[in-house]
């Protein structure tokens, strides 16, 4: 074993028990899996897409590649940006956030944008809600970790309160301005996995869930498009003409799929029967093509890739990074969850992209800024005793391996 | 413990909530893929009928109509064809900026920007056609603007290789598909064929995607090819001598035809005026689209002269030789038959004379020989028996045309003044025929007495590309004797002889047989009797070699030139179709 002062960066913020080494690039080789599956499946419904839209034929399968393109850019950067010096983002990234959402609210809806969700400028488009996911997952992991360090994890003025009025902000701009309840659903979900980690109390975390059941019926019941949603959720075959048709339609494309699907080149729901084929509904688009095999592989291909995000939590050098892998854990599997789920008839619909798969340039450029983040704090480990990790009989669990290779040579005591 | 936490106030338990909730993801995984399985393989049948009861659609698919064909020059040469032309249609409801359009659209095809604005801009409807039979290269031109809400459309439309030439024969096709008039009307479901079916899964707005496994083709029968008899040669030197004779004989309308004697196949057939088929649409006046010569029936008048003759040498109640006594008029009832001055009144006359003099007297007088020496019941229903079962007349003749007419002859028993009115009928008034009727009954009364069904079609190819070649139909073998035939003929021949200068033929062409008779018929009144100062010029003649070759039948209507209609305006038009005929080799010349 060399000594730590040999390597300059052996650890990143002079932690204990904390090693440097290679970073975890299965992360990247299922990424890229995930990637090119989205690609393939955006590429063969393209130029009819395209067709019904009067557009050339490699319209979208061009702007899906400069997406994947601008995003590895930016999964570079990110999985370069020096990990103490990540927590100083928390305040442009707000900042950011802020201003963006404000935009978004101030610019008027149109038949293309039908909501306060977008903002634009030269013909480019993004969802204000991807930054405020960025910038609440920067916040919530340092102020986590802070009152973890003080000790205050349970203290109700402390941390209860902060988070509660976090929660309404959010919810009241994203659930009722921006009528994005899909979207406040990631977050919430960010919100409660990373309490949850960070070590919140039990009974605090059944509170915040209280709070939340409270608040869907809240925003749900006052607006007709949600209770509609919802009763189509509940019985969706009854209304299958208007507002069931897109669950109907890709019931249809799942289930004629069967097996081993209708091949590539042959889905026919995606020729205007399904709405939002590249997008929302690319799940069931995929389904149709390779069929129930297909549609298992892809769901093990999405496991494999939480699980290893996973085996990076256990891992991280400390709570803050860890927390930051917990944010894009559950932002990633939850947006998953929820659109899978949707396409499948098991949640009611919701307009929430595929990560990876979904045509859509913020989706894919802010998915893979979250991979790079995970990435980069794949580079360590924090092995043995860690006060701020794990304590008492949990410390002796702490894996002694780093993520996806084998044991280390030498342990340290 | 080696570090001892500072100030925590309990244990912390984070690695134990990452599995707990790690599993949890891998349960909803778990269920995820049973819903999957549950759905896709189990309910697989279901969601497949449901997706095929909404993406199978089925489309018809159109035949393409039979092309028409015609001899020129002893080769077969296309008179009718299909061509591809595009319709320009929009929907209104998509065209957010009607004046960039329309101009786009005018700079393209022409035509009046603001027009194609306008109906861009209309608002009750969503399909507007803004062209239509736009060549292929405007319609690629307009495809590629893209501009949204405007679209081409194939279809397929007739063209006429040969301009109008035949127009009313052919008749045309119209904008629903339908044959109109002539033969596409005749022969409109042979030309049709059968639309074939394509099963296709379509996308949302129904149009068949190509890459399908699933599609269903039934091919569609297309229309059957049809040779015809007609002879172009002969059918545009036809309309030549027509629309010039007409000219020269101060006649507004007209018609013409030739028909082979021994088949009764048909050479040509023209009609003055004429229309184009390829914008039938222009034509205002609806008339012009019948071929008078086979849908306009008149009383034909002398012409009918020598059927009488047939019919009477074939009762035997005279024979070629037979002379009488004229007394140069009759007295039926209160109505009086009498000649024309020139035959100059009473005298004993030959049967001969009856044709070449043209003596309304003698035709009364043979349809007395039919009746035993007056006109009576017997003398009438014998006539009438030679009109309608002999020559074919008072119906159709079954000619592959649109509006056959069939004419009408006069009941033998039924009726007032029964014996004036047979009388006229002897010699050609009081009945009506079209000028193919008469044709086919002089071919059959010279061919030796076999009367063949006109026809204009020679040959039928299917779809399948088996030829059915149709053969000559004999209606009736024993019209009259092959005696009497020959008899006949050398009458005409004798009438030809006679008067071929005033014909306006230089010389007789003594090495063809040439056998001819005009008519110069009254019109009559709407309300009975008929005009003193409009008569129509008929001609009815042959030619040919040792045996004759063809029929041929002109028709002037109410031609204002001096002289009597049938020799003066339209002997003439028959006399230039024989000569074309024999200048082009068209008829076998004598053997001797």
């Amino acid at each position: 074993m060399r000594p730590s002062s040999a390597r300059k960066t052996s650890t990143y913020d002079g932690g204990t028990n904390q090693r440097r080494h290679k970073p975890d690039y299965m992360l990247v080789v299922a990424s890229a899996l995930l990637l090119v599956i989205g690609l393939i499946v955006v590429y063969s419904i393209s130029p009819g897409l395209a067709a019904q839209r009067n557009l050339s034929e490699n319209y979208y399968i061009t702007k899906q590649l400069t997406a994947i393109l601008l995003g590895s850019v930016v999964f570079v950067i990110v999985a370069n940006i020096p990990l103490n010096k990540l927590k100083q983002l928390k305040r442009p990234l707000i900042i950011g956030a802020g201003a963006a959402t404000l935009v978004a609210l101030a610019l008027p809806v149109t038949p293309e944008y039908p909501a306060h969700r977008w903002i634009r400028f030269a013909g480019l488009s993004l969802q204000s809600v991807e930054l405020i996911k960025c910038a609440l997952l920067v916040w919530l992991a340092a102020f986590l970790a802070n009152r973890v360090r003080s000790g205050n994890i349970d203290n109700q003025i402390a941390t209860f309160k902060p988070l509660l009025i976090v929660l309404g902000v959010l919810g009241v701009v994203v659930a009722v301005l921006q009528r994005d309840l899909g979207s406040a659903g990631v977050l919430v979900a960010m919100l409660i996995a990373m309490v949850y980690v960070a070590g919140m109390p039990i009974k605090r975390l059944i509170a915040i869930g209280g709070i939340l059941v409270a608040s869907f019926f809240l925003l749900t019941l006052p607006f007709a498009y949600r209770r509609d949603r919802v009763t189509t959720f509940l019985n969706p075959e009854q209304d299958c003409q208007a507002s069931g048709y897109q669950a109907c339609q890709a019931l249809i494309a799942v289930g004629s799929g069967g097996m081993f699907g209708k091949g590539l080149a042959h889905s026919v729901q995606a020729y205007g029967y399904l709405p939002e084929a590249a997008n929302d509904s690319i799940f069931a688009i995929y389904s149709e093509k390779f069929g129930f095999l297909g549609s298992a592989l892809l769901i093990t291909l999405f496991a494999l890739f939480f699980t290893r995000l996973k085996n990076i939590m256990e891992r991280a050098p400390d709570l803050f990074s860890r927390l930051l892998v917990t944010g894009v854990l559950a932002w990633l599997s939850t947006q998953t969850i929820i659109n899978i789920g949707a396409m499948i008839g098991l949640l009611p619909l919701k307009g929430i992209t595929l990560p990876f798969i979904s045509y859509g340039g913020t989706s894919i450029i802010f998915v893979l800024a979250a991979v790079g983040l995970v990435f980069n704090i794949s580079r360590y480990t924090t092995y043995g005793a860690n006060t701020e990790l794990e304590t008492g009989p949990e410390a002796a669990k702490r894996p002694m391996t780093r993520a996806g290779y084998g044991a280390y040579t030498t342990r340290r005591p | 413990m080696r570090n001892q936490p500072v100030a925590i106030s309990h244990h912390f338990t984070a690695l134990s909530r990452i599995r707990l909730w790690y599993v949890c993801l891998l349960v909803v995984a778990g269920v995820f893929v049973v819903r999957l399985f549950y759905l896709q393989v189990i309910r697989h049948d279901y969601y497949q009928t449901a997706a095929l009861t909404k993406q199978l659609k089925e489309y018809e698919v159109p035949a393409s109509r039979g092309i028409i064909e015609a001899t020129s020059n002893g080769k077969t040469v296309p008179i009718v064809l299909n061509e591809s032309k595009y319709t320009l249609f929009a929907d209104p409801i998509y065209v957010k900026d009607p004046k960039a359009a329309a101009d786009a659209v005018a700079r393209i095809i022409g035509g009046d920007a603001n027009s194609y604005e306008a109906q861009l801009k209309t608002d009750n409807t969503r399909y507007v056609v803004l062209a239509k039979k736009l060549d292929k290269d405007k319609a690629e031109a307009l495809d590629k603007l893209e501009l949204k809400g405007i679209g081409t459309r194939e279809a397929s439309y007739r063209t006429y290789p040969q301009g109008q030439l035949a127009a009313q024969l052919l008749g045309f096709v119209n904008d629903e598909g339908s044959g109109k008039y002539g033969l596409e009307e005749a022969l409109d479901a042979q030309l049709k064929g059968a639309p074939g079916q394509l099963k296709a899964i379509t996308d949302a707005q129904g149009v068949p995607l190509a890459s399908n496994k699933e599609n269903i083709v039934i091919e569609p029968q297309q229309g059957d090819r049809v040779i015809l008899t007609v002879d172009l040669g002969m059918q545009q030197q036809l309309e030549d001598a027509l629309k010039s004779g007409l000219e020269r004989a101060q006649s507004k309308t007209g018609s013409a035809l030739i028909i082979e004697v021994k088949t009764g196949a048909v050479k040509a057939v023209a009609n003055y005026p004429t229309y184009n088929p390829a914008e039938f649409f222009k034509t205002e006046d609806a008339s012009v689209f019948n071929n008078a010569a086979v849908s306009a029936p008149l009383e034909v008048g002398s012409i009918m002269k020598p059927l009488t003759t047939a019919a009477a040498l074939d009762l035997g109640v005279i024979n070629k030789e037979t002379t009488y006594y004229d007394p140069g008029f009759f007295q039926i009832g209160d109505a009086r038959v009498t000649n024309i001055e020139e035959a100059g009144g009473a005298a004993t006359r030959s049967v001969a004379d009856i044709l070449q003099l043209s003596l309304n007297t003698g035709a009364t007088w043979l349809l007395m020989q039919m009746g035993g020496g007056e006109i009576n019941k017997q003398a009438r229903e014998r006539w009438y028996d030679y009109m309608t079962d002999h020559y074919g007349f008072g119906k159709p003749t079954g000619i592959e045309q649109g509006y056959e007419a069939g004419g009408s002859i006069p009941d033998p028993n039924e009726g007032f003044g029964l014996d004036i009115q047979y009388a006229n009928a002897a010699f050609g008034q009081g009945m009506t025929a079209t000028p193919l009727q008469m044709a086919a009954a002089l071919a059959s009364a010279i061919n030796g007495g076999t009367y063949f069904r006109p026809r204009l079609v020679e040959k039928i190819i299917r779809h399948d590309g088996v030829e059915k070649v149709v053969e000559p139909e004999i209606v009736r073998q024993d019209v009259v004797g092959a005696r009497v035939s020959d008899d006949l003929r050398s009458l005409l021949e004798f009438a030809f002889s006679k008067n071929y200068m005033i014909y306006g033929m230089r010389n007789s062409h003594p090495e063809y047989s040439i056998g001819t008779k005009t008519g110069t018929a009254q019109v009559p009144k709407p309300e009975g009797g008929y005009y003193d100062d409009r008569f129509n010029g008929t001609f009815l003649g042959y030619i040919g070699g040792d045996t004759p070759q063809y029929v041929i039948v002109v028709r002037v209507n109410e031609p204002k030139i001096a002289g009597y209609a049938g020799s003066r305006a339209a002997g003439p038009i028959f006399s230039s179709v024989v000569e074309n005929l024999i200048n082009n080799g068209n008829v076998t010349p004598k053997t001797n």
